[in-house]
């Protein structure tokens, strides 16, 4: 290495070179001479660096922690309390048979001051909206252009009934959710919003404005929910919202917004509809209500790893001062090497 | 098996293959894409990633656009194709070149001028000064009346001195109109690629001469590639032509080199990929599983009842694909393009620029940079490679008297040249041997200097000192030469040569004294090769001395002899000896035992001492690469005590008491038993203690010890740093080489001489030095270089860098893949497999 530097001045034609910035430039390069920097990791500077890293670090959790803790949740599984006693045994028939009433009342107690709006969200787990024949099955085409739209082979098995095309087609559209929730308290009912919970990109690019649903759950098998055939699938903010396929196999999707405050100790009472079948491959439903703030909803998992990053790092900086003092190693000294090399 | 080839005669020959359409090309336009693809695909890697792009093709399976397989592979594909095609096209132009260059021939006894494409065996071609031979031709007549031509064959063996080459006798003193007309045939042996050897018969018919068989060597030859110097003009009857000529035959495609990265990335490769296949089966299976068991509950995804017989390859061919990135597909191609450039930051190096002869450092492998760095063994030639190879005269000793030894030069030395002046007898011959036993071509320059054209620097070195000492060489016409002494001119006609080769280890030649009609024999020749053949009387001790005395001082000796024969004794002799030089098979041996009935009872003359000077940097450099852990080993076909004698100037190995030399010698099989016995014993004691220890071997010994003691000098190989070989042999030399790489040490050779070429080729790297010996070796080499002191920053800076950044490289490729593989493996098991 130390002659790679050394010899700059000895090169015999160098100053044709140097004519100018960029041959001089090029002729770095061949020579293999660009400067460069490459941090030295001596134990002081790794042991300065970790501990600069625990002490950022952990506030910033300690901040987004609190943070998350802010938002207030209130979670509530119906999925088996919604089902009679009599039918416990056999929730699969009591869900498939559409001669018995599904209502079904909820009481949810507010523990702390909720501040509007409260998002209302369903969640659905064990439910794989990401398996690869339910993705595909789709025609985000058709969803914007109808019936103009015909090549929509990509929407099977959910492609046509009744020797008639399908609108919108595909296993998603069949299969949308359709339990229903009203939300009262103290025999007033809450001011709920249940518009603008799709995405405005979704609303405007997506779906078509003058699509409406066609032959929609006309077939045999009736999957989930039924779609106003006079209202465009644009407006139709449900049906956009479920049609935004979820990742995971446990997902939330907004349902709606509470626009009113609820003091501490209130009941809101929810009236449900308990339609959607997840007793056959045991899913589960849940009702949360949620405030947010400005990182979003709770969630404890950012801050819980930023600390754990943190305090990781302060320990390992500890660690390597400890070491470091035990055994000091002067820069520069390869006398360990030698040894190995000898040997 | 025989050919004969009929001069002139188109009937004959036709049926004689080819004509002399060159053909170095590797495909047609036809086969290109078929040939080339079939060859890129007999690699693992290009057929595993076909696979791929060909399952990507199948929609049901495939979870991404196949374009992003295709497409890198197309690339790569496309890439190394272009890089083939353009080369091919490049051989195809100068073989075009050659092919339709115009050359005169005579069909039918009229001169026309046609193609080179066109020649046929047995065609008269006719060549002018300067001009390239286009086939192998056997001379007929040239402008010169002794029939004598001059030849460069610099583009056949890189030699760069003048060779001259003679027609056969029978057709000495044919006219030149009778030329066109000549009929006869040529015996001669089937194409090979030996260009030192043309072991063949010529019997020419009627009118010319009676049915006389003349036998023919390489000296009446004119090989392909060469070219006419200092001769009008000269014209040969074709006996090879086309790719059967001996260039043709020795042209071939070296075997590539792989470096110990590329087998470790081939091994790491076989490696993922069997893991990619287990990992591939448990997740289809556990798919499966989870589809049959699961996925059917899932009223949502509609899974149908009925199911293809294919259904169970669906999941583990999706898995298939998802993995496939483990390997990388963008290795072999950032591997190319990084190679190809150290290869180039090596040729751009201003610090490996022999600003002597401003000769830059040359890649010609791309591909190997990285084992520069993983060096342990460097073996080295030892003249031109360690010295200079520029001889100088320095001493001599004549009949008993050392001159020279006061300041270091005999040109200079007082009491020579008053002998020289007085006319003492043995000191006259002795020079007169200087100037004459020898090949040289003394070339008349315009300034009217006499430049001396020599094939061994030894020679050329003793002709100039000779001319130095008033004995000057001043021409040589046909077989006679003048030498002009004192002012007198003396001729001499030469009668026979008998020629140098590494077995006979002597020169000699046979002169007829022109003034007074005497023949004498002028031997010169290693110490060992000359002194047990001395007269009876002569006491051989003080030559002995004295060539003990100077290879201490690191010269090189040669013995100078002398002996006056008989007419009747000569002329016997000579008979045996055309005998033998017409011989078809054996012949080399032949010669060498007839000339031995001719070169005994010789009268000593002396010994002459050569210098030859260490290069610039060879200690310090040696010294460098050492301290790195890389052992040496200096092959050489030098004598043993200059040889250890150069090893000593230049850090090879350390005087007493901090080294040892071990020698290993002998005769028989005993002796050298029972030697190598007792050096392995001091090895194995002494490998534990900081002592540099060597062992030194001769070439005989060598030959013993590898024929019957294999396994004990692989040990002795496996324990000592240094080994000293001297008087060894080019096929020893890869010998040796093979044995190192047998013990899986990583081997570099480095050299200059055409007897190097085999064991450069032989090692992991060859390095050739570009120097005085001409470019064989520097042509056969991996790398060449100007000097030796640049091997330290190829090995120690480019040989480093290229191995770090490929390390790096080919490290941080498997990485990725194999990070974003598992990225997704993770996700399978965490959401239970849903990919059904």
């Amino acid at each position: 290495m130390m002659e790679v530097e050394g010899s700059m001045n000895r090169a015999p034609d160098q100053s044709s070179f140097l004519r100018s910035r960029r041959s001089k430039a090029l002729y770095q390069f061949k020579q293999q001479k660009l400067p460069a920097c490459k941090p030295v990791l001596t134990p002081i500077s790794v042991i300065t660096v970790f501990m600069l890293m625990g002490f950022v670090f952990i506030p910033i959790g300690l901040i987004t922690l609190r943070a998350s803790r802010d938002a207030i949740e209130i979670i509530d599984r119906y999925d088996v309390e919604c089902i009679p006693e009599e039918y416990r045994t056999n929730k699969l028939s009591y869900i498939t048979d559409s001669s018995i009433p599904k209502n079904c009342t909820r009481y949810l107690k507010v523990q702390k001051y909720m501040k509007a709006p409260i998002f209302i969200y369903y969640q659905l787990d064990n439910y794989y909206q990401n398996h690869r024949r339910y993705v595909k099955s789709r025609s985000d085409q058709q969803l914007l252009h109808g019936l103009e739209y015909s090549h929509t082979s990509s929407c099977e098995p959910e492609e046509s009934s009744n020797g008639l095309p399908i609108v919108p087609c595909g296993l998603i559209a069949w299969s949308m959710f359709n339990d229903t929730f009203t939300f009262s308290r103290e025999r007033t009912k809450l001011k709920v919003s249940r518009n603008n919970i799709a995405w405005k990109s979704d609303r405007e690019q997506k779906f078509g404005k003058n699509v409406y649903p066609v032959n929609f759950q006309n077939g045999t098998l009736i999957g989930g929910a039924k779609l106003d055939p006079k209202i465009p699938l644009s407006d139709q903010e449900d049906f956009i919202v479920w049609m935004r396929a979820a990742a995971l196999l446990s997902f939330r999707k907004l349902y709606g917004r509470i626009e009113e405050d609820l003091e501490p100790g209130s009941v809101v009472e929810v009236n449900l509809m308990n339609n959607y079948n997840t007793y056959s491959f045991s899913g589960q439903k849940k009702l949360i209500l949620s405030t947010s703030n400005w990182l979003g909803g709770r969630n404890d998992f950012l801050g819980i790893t930023y600390l754990v990053v943190g305090s990781s790092s302060i320990v390992i900086s500890i660690i390597f001062m400890l070491l470091h003092l035990k055994n000091p190693r002067p820069y520069g000294d390869n006398s360990w090497n030698k040894k190995s090399l000898a040997s | 098996m025989k050919r004969f080839v009929y001069i002139n005669d188109d009937e004959a020959s036709k049926e004689l293959c080819c004509d002399n359409r060159i053909s170095n090309r590797k495909y047609t336009l036809w086969n290109f894409l078929p040939k080339n693809l079939w060859e890129q695909f007999s690699r693992f890697m290009n057929q595993y990633f076909l696979l791929i792009a060909c399952l990507q093709l199948w929609s049901l399976i495939t979870p991404v656009n196949p374009a992003s397989t295709w497409g890198p592979l197309i690339f790569i594909f496309a890439v190394s194709a272009s890089k083939e095609a353009w080369d091919d096209y490049h051989r195809y132009l100068s073989d075009k070149k050659a092919n339709e260059k115009e050359v005169w021939i005579v069909k039918q006894g009229i001169k026309k001028h046609i193609q080179a494409q066109d020649i046929q065996v047995g065609n008269i071609v006719w060549l002018r000064e300067n001009d390239e031979v286009p086939c192998d031709l056997v001379l007929l007549g040239t402008s010169d009346p002794q029939g004598v031509c001059y030849v460069e064959t610099a583009a056949l063996d890189g030699e760069t001195d003048l060779k001259t080459r003679v027609i056969p006798s029978a057709c000495v003193g044919i006219d030149l109109e009778l030329l066109h007309k000549m009929k006869g045939v040529i015996e001669c042996p089937i194409p090979d690629k030996d260009i030192r050897r043309f072991d063949a018969n010529m019997r020419l018919f009627p009118p010319f001469i009676d049915n006389d068989v003349c036998s023919l060597t390489i000296k009446n030859t004119l090989l392909q590639s060469c070219y006419l110097r200092n001769t009008e003009w000269a014209c040969g009857v074709s006996v090879y032509t086309g790719n059967q000529t001996k260039l043709g035959m020795s042209r071939g495609i070296a075997e590539p080199k792989l470096t110990a990265m590329d087998a470790m990335i081939d091994k790491l490769t076989g490696a993922i990929f069997v893991f990619q296949i287990v990992v591939v089966m448990v997740l289809g299976v556990a798919g499966n599983v989870w589809k049959d068991t699961e996925a059917r509950k899932q009223w949502y995804v509609q899974y149908p009842e009925e199911a293809p017989w294919y259904e169970l390859l669906v999941i583990p061919l999706r898995f298939e694909l998802l993995c496939s990135i483990m390997i990388p597909i963008s290795i072999k191609v950032s591997l190319d393009l990084v190679k190809g450039l150290y290869a180039k930051f090596i040729e751009w190096d201003v610090e490996m620029i022999d600003q002597e002869t401003g000769t830059a450092s040359y890649a010609a492998n791309t591909a190997i940079s990285e084992d520069l760095g993983q060096v342990e063994y460097i073996l080295t030639d030892k003249t031109g490679t360690l010295t200079d190879n520029k001889m100088i005269f320095r001493r001599c000793c004549i009949g008993g008297i050392f001159y020279g030894n006061e300041n270091g030069d005999a040109l200079k030395d007082a009491q020579l040249l008053n002998a020289i002046t007085s006319g003492s007898t043995d000191v006259i011959r002795f020079l007169t041997v200087m100037a004459i036993c020898n090949t040289v071509i003394p070339v008349q320059s315009k300034a009217g200097d006499i430049v001396y054209k020599a094939q061994s620097q030894d020679e050329d070195a003793l002709v100039i000192a000779a001319a130095k000492l008033h004995m000057v060489f001043v021409g040589k016409n046909a077989n006679l030469l003048e030498i002009r002494f004192n002012g007198s001119i003396i001729r001499y006609e030469v009668l026979e040569i008998l020629e140098f080769t590494s077995d006979r280890k002597r020169m000699s030649v046979v002169v007829k004294d022109c003034q007074n009609g005497k023949i004498i024999l002028l031997s010169k020749g290693a110490d060992e090769a000359i002194l047990p053949y001395a007269c009876a009387g002569q006491q051989t001790r003080t030559i002995g001395d004295a060539v003990e005395h100077y290879s201490q001082l690191g010269l090189r000796t040669l013995c100078l002899a002398w002996r006056e024969l008989e007419e009747n004794e000569y002329l016997e002799w000579s008979v045996k000896f055309k005998e033998a030089s017409s011989l078809l098979v054996d012949r080399e041996w032949r010669i060498a035992e007839v000339c031995q009935r001719l070169e005994h009872d010789l009268y000593i003359l002396g010994v002459t001492a050569i210098e030859d000077r260490l290069q610039d940097g060879v200690p310090e450099t040696i010294e460098t690469l050492r301290k790195a852990g890389i052992n040496f080993w200096m092959l050489t076909g030098d004598k043993q005590n200059t040889a250890i004698q150069i090893a000593l100037s230049c850090n090879f190995i350390s005087p007493e008491p901090k080294g040892q030399l071990l020698m290993i010698d002998g005769k028989t099989k005993e002796d050298v038993s029972r030697s190598l016995e007792r050096v392995l014993l001091t090895m194995r004691i002494t490998a534990s203690e900081p002592k540099d220890v060597a062992f030194v071997i001769d070439g005989w010994a060598l030959e013993i010890a590898l024929k019957h003691h294999h396994k004990d000098f692989v040990e002795l190989a496996i324990l000592s740093r240094t080994a000293i070989c001297c008087r060894v042999t080019p096929s020893q030399k890869a010998q040796l080489v093979e044995i190192l790489k047998s013990c899986d040490y990583r081997t570099l050779a480095i050299g200059d001489g055409g007897n190097d070429v085999r064991m450069i080729q032989q090692a992991d790297i060859g390095v050739g030095i570009s120097g005085r010996e001409g470019l064989q070796a520097a042509r056969a080499a991996d790398y060449s270089i100007g000097r030796f002191r640049f091997l330290k920053r190829l090995i120690l800076v480019h040989g480093r860098y290229s191995y770090n950044r490929t390390a790096f490289l080919s490290q941080y490729s498997f990485y990725k893949s194999l990070l974003i593989c598992f990225i997704q493996i993770l996700r399978f098991w965490n959401q239970s497999f849903q990919f059904g």
